[in-house]
């Protein structure tokens, strides 16, 4: 799966957990840069991509995730 | 003051070990004296022998710690000033203080009004850690908590307060560091159990390890726990139920003590989470901000059947040395062991009274004669009962306090501040609610039909920190009243489900 397919994937989930669109994913973006995204909602987050990819991250994966380009690699050697 | 001087004495003894890791990056003892120095350096020039307290926006890099060691050297307090929390509540509190004076290590600061203090310049490398004589009852810190009335509260902590806490926990001889520790520090300095996870690894020389304030605190601990072999633990009880679904990822040996507190610790999950520690010595710890960090403590068995428990929450045990527990009546007055009522305790721990604020001392502590010595109690406000064997339980708040993400919230203070922007009178009540990891998050009801909130969070993110802003709002047409005839809070969180 290509880099943008993943990201057309991952950006209305987290409209859907955040309850807004106002933000731009993007490799760089971290949580800082995306209101109400913190503990709770990233952990829902990760369990609705985990669905959609229907994959399962480790928590070695997890510990790394420090922005967005890291939680696409993450899915990308996840599904492949 | 003895703990001030131990601190002195270990900086000196451990100058060569690792003090300090703080985004990806170390530090040893020498960095942190000679950073010690250079802000007692900037203080003795600037600041007024007759200044007592000094406001520390908390930017959690080491100049930041090195200014809380700086200050009890120089005999002043630290006032510690969240730089994520909105401004106006920043500046209401430093102008409570009567101080006119700040210290901010980062480029840009957002205090224009006081006098800022940043570590001095010039290259000194001389190190200074002479500590200058105090008095016992000087302030060690001030910590600002939810209050009532829309404003927070302050609770002043003297030397004496801090150096009874230190010695109450050193006598059981139970939670012992050394200095190869390695120790996670993953709290808000303005939140007291961040004292706990400095100062004891500081008066050690063992390392500590901080937690960055936008990283998905959880996740980072485990990094550190499994990429630097942590081994003592001080958490709030959320942190393992976000870890839970990884706990068979999970194996550190080497975590020798593991600390809770700040929230219900549930034994089912203790279960698992201690074959994540074999080897640690596990605790859990009790303690209003009020009476200097812990009050009381139960530590754990190997064995989990044999923890005590009430309806599956562990015990908060027995109070330190130095600390005395009583359950009372409305009025009071002891009650039966095993009858719930409202804790009150005593002890050298216990701060002289709230910042400047007579109506709430005179609510909240008493005194008591008892065999001809007059004892000053403080009523925390907890629903406790005692059991056979002298442990406490805790059963929940007796007024409208609750807890988030080991906050202290007034839900008066989050409806004063929801309730600002409406013109109208619009019922307005905020509750507790759980989410699915079993975490408390504050809610909103509100009495009404739906209409735009844009304006009520706005300021509410305005007014209060984050954690005060709730993450959930409702609207309800008509409030369930109980019998009583007031608002039903159990029945209103049945909406939120």
């Amino acid at each position: 799966m290509k880099k943008e397919e993943i990201f057309e994937k991952i950006t209305p989930i987290f409209a859907k957990v955040l309850e807004h669109n106002n933000f731009n994913l993007t490799e760089t973006t971290t949580t800082n840069d995306v209101d109400g995204w913190g503990s709770l909602t990233h952990m829902i987050i990760i369990e609705e991509i985990e669905k959609e990819f229907n994959i399962k991250f480790k928590l070695l994966d997890l510990m790394n995730m420090d922005n967005v380009g890291d939680l696409v690699k993450a899915i990308t050697s996840s599904i492949s | 003051m003895k703990y001030i001087g131990n601190l002195h004495k270990s900086i000196e003894k451990h100058l060569k070990n690792n003090a300090f890791y703080i985004d990806n990056t170390f530090f040893t003892y020498k960095d942190f004296a000679i950073r010690i120095s250079k802000i007692r350096h900037t203080i003795t020039g600037t600041v007024n022998n007759s200044v007592k307290l000094i406001g520390l926006i908390t930017n959690d890099d080491i100049d930041t710690y090195a200014a809380i060691v700086a200050f009890w050297l120089e005999g002043k307090a630290y006032v510690p000033i969240n730089p994520d929390h909105p401004i106006d509540r920043n500046v209401d509190i430093l102008n409570s203080l009567g101080t006119s004076y700040v210290f901010d290590s980062s480029k840009k600061t957002d205090f224009p009004n006081f006098i800022l203090l940043k570590p001095s310049e010039p290259e000194i490398t001389a190190i200074n850690l002479k500590p200058k004589k105090v008095s016992d009852k000087d302030l060690a810190y001030i910590l600002f908590t939810s209050g009532s009335t829309g404003a927070p509260k302050g609770v002043p902590i003297t030397y004496n307060n801090l150096n009874e806490f230190i010695e109450g926990i050193n006598y059981d001889n139970e939670f012992k560091l050394n200095s190869s520790d390695k120790c996670l520090q993953m709290f808000e300095l303005t939140f007291d159990f961040s004292v706990v996870s400095y100062i004891f690894p500081l008066l050690e020389g063992a390392c500590i390890y901080t937690v960055p304030r936008e990283s998905i605190k959880y996740f980072y601990i485990y990094k550190l726990i499994k990429t630097h072999n942590l081994t003592v633990l001080s958490l709030v009880p959320s942190i393992i139920h976000y870890l839970r679904p990884y706990f068979n990822e999970i194996h550190a040996p080497e975590v020798r003590y593991c600390s809770f507190g700040g929230g219900a610790l549930y034994n089912d999950i203790i279960e698992d989470w201690s074959k994540c520690i074999p080897n640690s010595k596990t605790f859990n710890y009790y303690g209003p901000t009020e009476n200097t960090i812990y009050s009381s403590y139960y530590k754990l068995n190997k064995n989990s059947s044999l923890n005590k428990t009430h309806n599956g929450v562990i015990t908060i045990g027995q109070p330190l040395n130095n600390v005395l527990y009583t359950i009372v009546d409305k009025s009071n007055q002891e009650i039966p062991i095993g009858e719930s009522g409202e804790l009150v305790l005593a002890s050298g721990q216990l701060t002289p009274g709230y910042w400047k604020n007579e109506k709430k001392n005179k609510e909240s502590f008493f005194t008591k004669t008892e065999n001809g010595k007059t004892i000053r109690y403080y009523k925390t406000g907890d629903l406790c009962f005692k059991d056979s064997e002298n442990n406490y339980m805790y059963l929940g708040r007796i007024d409208f306090q609750v807890k988030i993400r080991g906050f202290r919230i007034e839900l008066s203070e989050v409806e004063f501040h929801a309730k600002a922007k409406c013109h109208e009178k619009i019922n307005m009540v905020a509750i507790d609610i759980f989410n699915d990891l079993g975490n408390a998050e504050l809610a909103l009801a509100i009495e009404s039909e739906a209409f735009n909130t844009n304006n009520i969070v706005n300021h509410m993110k305005a007014k209060m920190p984050d954690y005060m802003v709730p993450a959930h709002i409702k609207f309800i047409k008509e409030f369930p009243y109980n019998n009583n005839g007031k608002i039903d809070r159990k029945k209103l969180r049945t909406y939120f489900k």
